[in-house]
């Protein structure tokens, strides 16, 4: 017996949180992307343990999914940073906006 | 409390801290190596919840590849064009509320789910039941993925190759 | 089994024989490609010790009476595992032992023959290459393990038929061998696979038992065994994947020897015994094999009948004969076939080093050319030269003749008789060209006496700055020619080693056999007499019969029935104009259309939605997780 599985939901719930915040009020475009890892992670916590919980694998099949479709944000996510550096010279999000 | 139990909430206050840590810090080196902890922290969760595979992955994939590649980006970039404007607390008081009003909602949820008070049992899917599941289940989702990376691949290729011509007439424009 | 699990020696040997040349392989590209005296001594040198484990095992097991199997596990999923060792058997003995044996004769005539080559050392490599790929196959315990190094196999060919790459001849001739064995070799893999999901298991010992006919209909076995077959046909250039062999000429004579003749090709009608039981489960698929082991005969040898090149004449011969082994093994004549297999080995070796000397020292491969410069005077060639060619004309004592003439009973066993009748042909045939090539070579004609006294002391002083690597090529042709006039009386003992303690199957001698066997043996003396009347004698009018009788048929023959042209026509037709073209217009405009189509479409849709964007990003973030909140406490609270 390990723990509740309502105390892992409620991990996954904090990390998502802290994930969000750093999505949100961090102004730096890396650490936006990061956010969303983080936030990802959290959503693979909450699979993980949910997996367990009902003795199903689906939810593990789901979080290999997962890892591989973060992996792909993530590698064009920076690729685009990369090159919206070079274009605007700044990682400031709000100086993003010439389509206004 | 059995020792797999003390060892959850040990693994949950890693990862919780380690993600704290990651997401004030400064330096974005050091918001990287706290977030490499926070991934060995929830590989380490994986593995106490039965999914040894996914730990491994975890650790490969998110501690190993993502991370690595955000280091590499990190490093890539000029330090002093990392600097970032800190807003006034005033202006991050919404972020806060709203955080603070998605926890107690994420929480409220936790609370209510159905079975939410069941503990978990000791379990673990070893890699040839992951893989049997799904290879058997969910071929067609492997194959939408493989297609997926390809599809990233291209457009990480593309824009690569864009970067200088388009650049360069940005300047001159 | 276990009862021999006392003899500790047989397992080393085997590892030793196998690994030593692979060593040498390793050691010669890695460290001494700069010094090739050293390269040949190390690969020489492996292929000593393969050689002395080959002698010694024979020796050690000459009595066992049941196969002996080291296996390991190698691969194993779910129900089906692939184990990887040594089978021991008197097959695989006797093949080992030809294989080690040859390859250390042609290893030191090479000394000589290549001597000088600029690729001295990368030449050694790649014979050990193969010694060590090719004894591998022949102990190798599954057909899957077989499958790994019988493509080794056609590597390490690929790799000395185009030795002299510099040539692009032999470059194309390699890639040919390579492509046609290919097509062959997926046929094969296919026929394994198959067994594979019906039998999971393809240990060689288990394929043929009762477990191959419990688990696989009878439809199914036949489908398996030709589509095995077909690898057969492909590694031993039978009919239609026949026209790689003739080119693979191009490679350096003693490869020729080893590869091309003697062992390498050769591993497909061993694969066809170390498979006999499985084959001999299905009649049909018995009869197809023994329809393409004739046609393969009958068309070489007619091939063979107007070649001018000496070492595409004993290629053609190589396919007849290995045709005619498949024929045996396909009428029942286990041994007659594995026996036939050991004879040919020895002689078609000797009869390749032999051109390979009148090679080196005349620098051409056309035999009137040859006779016309005097190559009767090289005299331990020439003789050996007529003692292979009568072994391969079945002429008693050789050995051809012993080996012809249990070929020979297996056939007369059949009740259809148009396959001996096609056997005797292919013997007459066999004798007439084979005599062609010794007499044009011993006799040329009055015309060209004068000229011949005046290249022959050429010749010697050519033969005279060589003398040393002339003794090294010549006394490898005197142990083969000694293995090919004895060897044939060894058939009893040989037969009671491959049958093991049990009695051997006594051949039936009934009239009609015995009416074979004289005939063949006349058939064969007609042939060396047409080829003497047409050659040999003083006002021999030295062209062949079927120039003088019909240039059209000789041109068919030349061209080998025009296979090469069908496959020439058939790729560009089919695959080119066919299949590649159809798949180039897919690429073009179904893949291609679609991808840049739907490139265009996102493009067109960005712009759209761009107007309706503000640029803010984590603003609308902000408002995004704001939603998704109150939503949350509306739905589940």
């Amino acid at each position: 017996m390990i723990a509740p599985f309502s105390h892992v939901l409620a991990l996954a719930a904090v990390v998502f949180t802290l994930g969000a915040y750093c999505a949100v009020a961090r102004r730096n475009l890396i650490m936006m992307v990061l956010g969303v890892e983080i936030m990802i992670n959290a959503a693979c916590i909450a699979l993980v343990g949910a997996s367990l919980r009902w003795g199903s694998l689906e939810g593990q099949s789901f979080v290999l999914f997962i890892l591989a479709v973060a992996a792909t944000e993530v590698s064009v996510g920076l690729a685009i940073i990369v090159y919206a550096f070079r274009r605007a010279g700044s990682f400031d999000p709000d100086a993003y906006n010439s389509l206004k | 409390m059995t020792l797999y139990g003390f060892l959850f909430y040990i693994v949950a206050a890693i990862i919780i801290g380690s993600t704290a840590m990651a997401v004030t810090r400064r330096n974005l080196v050091h918001v990287v190596i706290y977030l490499v902890l926070s991934f060995f922290g929830t590989a380490m969760l994986f593995y106490l919840l039965g999914a040894p595979m996914l730990a491994v992955l975890e650790v490969i994939i998110y501690a190993g590849a993502i991370m690595v590649l955000f280091l590499f980006v990190i490093m890539m970039i000029r330090v002093d064009s990392l600097e970032e404007v800190i807003p006034p607390f005033r202006q991050r008081l919404p972020a806060m509320l709203l955080g603070g009003l998605y926890l107690g909602c994420a929480l409220l949820m936790a609370r209510g789910t159905p079975g939410a008070g069941a503990s978990l049992p000791l379990l673990t899917a070893s890699p040839k039941e992951l893989a049997l599941y799904v290879f058997g289940e969910h071929w067609f989702t492997i194959e939408l993925v493989s297609l997926l990376l390809l599809a990233a691949l291209m457009g990480v290729l593309n824009l690569g190759r864009m970067k200088a011509d388009e650049a360069g007439k940005e300047k001159s424009a | 089994m276990t009862a021999f699990w006392s003899d500790h020696a047989t397992l080393p040997a085997i590892v030793l024989a196998t690994f030593a040349p692979f060593a040498a392989f390793f050691a010669i590209m890695l460290f001494t490609r700069g010094r090739p005296r050293l390269s040949a001594r190390l690969s020489i040198g492996a292929i000593s010790v393969s050689l002395a484990c080959a002698l010694y095992l024979p020796c050690v097991h000459w009595r066992m009476e049941q196969p002996l199997e080291y296996t390991a596990q190698w691969i194993a999923s779910g129900s089906f595992s692939i184990p990887f060792g040594f089978l021991v058997d008197p097959l695989s003995l006797l093949m080992l032992t030809i294989v080690a044996a040859i390859s250390f004769l042609v290893q030191m005539y090479s000394l000589g023959y290549m001597a000088g080559d600029p690729g001295f050392s990368r030449y050694y490599a790649f014979m050990s290459l193969f010694a060590w790929a090719m004894m591998s196959l022949t102990v190798a315990s599954t057909v899957l393990q077989l499958f790994i190094f019988w493509e080794l196999v056609g590597l390490s060919s690929y790799l000395l038929i185009g030795f002299w790459f510099e040539k692009f001849s032999a470059t194309q001739a390699g890639k040919k061998a390579f492509v046609m064995t290919r097509v062959g070799d997926a046929s094969f893999y296919i026929g394994l696979l198959l067994v594979l999901l019906h039998m999971g298991n393809l240990d060689i010992l288990e394929l043929g038992g009762p477990k191959a006919t419990e688990s696989m209909s009878p439809g199914f076995i036949t489908l398996a065994a030709l589509l095995v077959f077909g690898g057969i046909v492909g590694k031993s250039a039978q009919f239609p994947l026949l026209t790689w062999l003739p080119d693979a000429m191009e490679g350096p004579t003693p490869v020729s020897a080893l590869l091309h003749s003697a062992t390498m090709v050769a591993a497909g009608v061993y694969l066809f015994a170390r498979l006999f039981p499985f084959f001999s489960l299905s009649s049909t698929a018995m009869t197809v094999i023994l329809a393409v082991g004739t046609i393969s005969m009958l068309l070489a040898s007619t091939m063979a009948m107007v070649s001018r090149d000496i070492k595409r004449v004993w290629a053609y011969s190589t396919i007849s004969q290995l045709g005619l082994m498949i024929m045996a093994l396909a009428a029942g004549g286990w041994f007659a076939g594995v026996f036939h297999l050991t004879t040919h080995a020895g002689f078609k070796a000797l009869l390749f080093l032999c051109s390979g000397v009148f090679l080196h020292t005349y620098e051409t491969g056309d035999i009137f050319e040859l006779s016309a410069r005097g190559g009767r005077n090289l005299k331990i060639p020439a003789l050996t030269l007529a003692v292979g060619a009568a072994a391969l004309s079945g002429l008693p004592p050789f050995s051809g003749y012993f080996s012809k003439g249990a070929v020979m009973g297996a056939l007369s066993g059949l009740t259809n008789p148009i396959w001996a009748l096609a056997a005797l042909v292919g013997v007459l045939l066999t004798a007439y060209y084979s005599f062609r090539v010794v007499f044009v070579i011993f006799f040329p004609g009055s015309g060209v006496a004068e000229s011949s006294v005046h290249s022959h002391a050429a010749g010697e002083g050519h033969e005279g700055g060589h003398a040393e690597t002339y003794r090294a090529m010549a006394w490898p042709l005197l142990v083969l020619a000694g293995v090919t006039l004895i060897l044939g009386f060894f058939e009893a003992p040989l037969r009671g080693f491959l049958f093991g303690g049990a009695t051997a199957p006594e051949a039936h001698e009934s009239v009609y056999a015995l009416m074979v066997h004289y005939a063949a043996i006349g058939l064969g003396l007609l042939g060396v007499a047409a080829a003497w009347v047409e050659f040999g004698w003083s006002r021999a009018k030295r062209v062949g019969l079927v120039e003088r009788w019909s240039p059209a048929l000789a041109n068919l023959f030349a061209e080998r029935w025009f296979l090469d042209h069908f496959y020439r026509a058939f790729m560009e037709s089919v695959i080119d104009k066919g299949f590649a073209s159809l798949a180039h217009w897919n690429d073009r405009r179904v893949i291609d259309g679609t991808i840049d189509g739907a490139g265009r479409r996102t493009i067109d849709a960005g712009r759209r939605t761009a107007l309706w964007h503000l640029g803010a990003i984590q603003r609308r973030l902000l408002t995004t997780f704001a939603v998704v909140a109150f939503l949350a406490l509306y739905f589940f609270l």
